[in-house]
């Protein structure tokens, strides 16, 4: 235990783990109750896109994937809205072409890494300290706006059209929501991996659903379920030498059914 | 009293299909306006124009004489809204006390939770509907009619000078409905609010509201609510072969059941 808690490259893993349990804890509970479990997985899978992007200019992938996620995010609302097409049509457009434009720039600039299976998978040894640090900051940045605009959200979340007449910009909300969505992703990218990214944005907040009362303590159990799978999973990750996103994508989903099962036997 | 809503020519496009045309309305503060009309006759679009919800393809709304985009004062409640669906997720994290607490989210501002005087006045709103004893139930797990009752609470919390109902009387009993619109035309008074609700019950609603709006596309008629009874006024709205079986002003089974 302590070995493994003294290791550098663990500290930075749990450091930023942790950071990301929280922040994908508070998205997760409004992507379950907004039902927008698609984007996320869209979203993430888009990343792929941004990353190829930095590995071809040569910048930091995740410092491309942000930018990139988040003009996907913004192209899928706006398609969405303009084509008056159901979003979920719009998300299967942008995360396909943006797979297929991350596999074409990855074959053109012949360069298969080995960093691209972390990417796809995620790999904890991998991280480096500016990403540490740029994780610090976007997920402390994403969790404050969350936290403050908290009632707005809860509003739209219940029922945009009292939102829009409580004089709430729904639509401004939404673009913000995303882009905060594309930032959690992209950071979480690191420890879990675009494959099972999207596993963090459902099923903290899909366990939560089952047992909270308000929106505090559905935040809170979310949170914690992250927290738990993040810590349990980097655990198993390191003593089995095991991908670090299935271990915590694992943990996460046995939570969730044996949260399932107790709760059915209420 | 000032006139609260002002229509003028106004008329909403969807798909390339006129939903309202050329529609003339204005109501003064104070009254209570009932708007019937047929299923898919524009109803629902009207109030939600008058909301600012959607925008006309032409004309013009004004309220209490200014664009809604203008309405004074940021934390004045100018509406309380209550629409026809919700569709909420099954296991909605909310109390009935946290959803009424919303109607005060325009009061409290930004970055700023409901406080102790907040949740007075949705206990009060609460209790005003009947179902104070409520308060902590989930929201999400109670009857339809207990829903809209907490709806109608939430709409009123914001303590608005407009109320808009879309099909209040949907998961309400007979006896709950007749409450209702009692409990309706008290409030006119009490909270001089002006109050615009949208029913397809055209026999019920002549009976408790000052005027009566009969839409379909166009406005047939505005005036007395008897008059909404006309044969003319009927035809334009339902067609054909349309008789009213009217309730007179005392449902004599309603008091009964009340006073017992």
């Amino acid at each position: 235990m302590i070995e493994i808690i003294s290791s550098p490259f663990m500290q930075k893993a749990f450091l930023a783990g942790i950071l990301i349990s929280i922040l994908t804890g508070i998205i997760s509970v409004f992507i379950v109750l907004r039902k927008m479990s698609f984007i996320g997985a869209g979203i993430s899978h888009a990343a792929f896109g941004g990353i190829a992007i930095g590995f071809f200019v040569g910048l930091n992938p995740l410092f491309t994937a942000i930018i990139y996620t988040i003009l996907v995010a913004l192209g899928i609302e706006s398609t969405s809205r303009k084509g008056k097409m159901t979003e979920d049509v719009s998300i299967g457009i942008f995360y396909s072409v943006s797979m297929a434009l991350g596999i074409t720039i990855i074959s053109l600039s012949k360069s298969y890494n080995i960093d691209l299976f972390g990417y796809l998978f995620g790999n904890i040894l991998a991280i480096t300290n500016g990403e540490v640090l740029l994780t610090l900051i976007t997920a402390l940045t994403v969790t404050v706006f969350m936290v403050a605009f908290l009632k707005e959200f809860f509003l739209i979340t219940y029922n945009e059209e009292l939102a829009l007449v409580s004089g709430i910009n729904v639509r401004l909300f939404n673009i913000m929501f995303l882009i905060a969505l594309s930032v959690s992703i992209v950071i979480s990218i690191r420890i879990v991996g675009i494959i099972m990214v999207s596993a963090l944005l459902v099923i903290p907040g899909a366990t939560a659903r089952l047992y909270a009362k308000n929106l505090i303590s559905m935040i809170t159990i979310s949170c914690l379920t992250g927290f738990t799978s993040v810590v349990a999973g980097l655990f198993l990750s390191y003593k089995y030498d095991l991908a670090s996103g299935a271990c915590i994508v694992l943990t996460a989903a046995a939570i969730f059914f044996v949260s399932l099962i107790l709760k059915n036997r209420e | 009293m000032g006139t609260a809503i002002q229509i003028e020519n106004l008329s909403v496009v969807f798909n390339e299909k006129e939903v309202l045309k050329n529609i003339n309305l204005s109501i003064e503060e104070g009254h209570f306006i009932g708007i019937v009309g047929p299923n898919g006759g524009g109803k629902s679009t009207l109030i939600r124009a008058v909301l600012g919800i959607i925008k006309p393809s032409s004309g013009l709304i004004k309220i209490f004489g200014q664009d809604p985009a203008l309405l004074p004062g940021k934390k004045e409640t100018v509406f309380g809204y209550l629409p026809q669906h919700l569709n909420i997720d099954p296991a909605f994290p909310s109390s009935a006390l946290d959803i009424v607490l919303m109607g005060r989210y325009k009061k409290t501002g930004l970055f700023k939770w409901p406080g102790t005087k907040d949740m007075e006045i949705a206990e009060k709103y609460l209790e005003m509907m009947g179902v104070g004893h409520l308060k902590d139930a989930q929201f999400s797990r109670l009857s339809g009619g207990q829903q809209q009752r907490i709806s109608i609470a939430r709409a009123l919390a914001g303590e608005p000078r407009i109320l808009i109902l879309d099909e209040p009387g949907t998961g309400l009993d007979a006896v709950g409905q007749e409450d209702f619109y009692h409990l309706l035309k008290s409030l006119l008074k009490k909270m001089n609010l002006t109050i615009l609700m949208v029913s397809h019950d055209i026999g019920t609603v002549t009976t408790y509201v000052d005027e009566i709006s009969c839409l379909n596309i166009n406005l047939y008629y505005h005036g007395n609510p008897l008059g909404a009874l006309d044969d003319k006024v009927l035809t334009s709205l339902y067609g054909k072969n349309m008789d009213i079986l009217m309730h007179s002003g005392v449902c004599e089974k309603c008091e009964r059941l009340r006073s017992q």
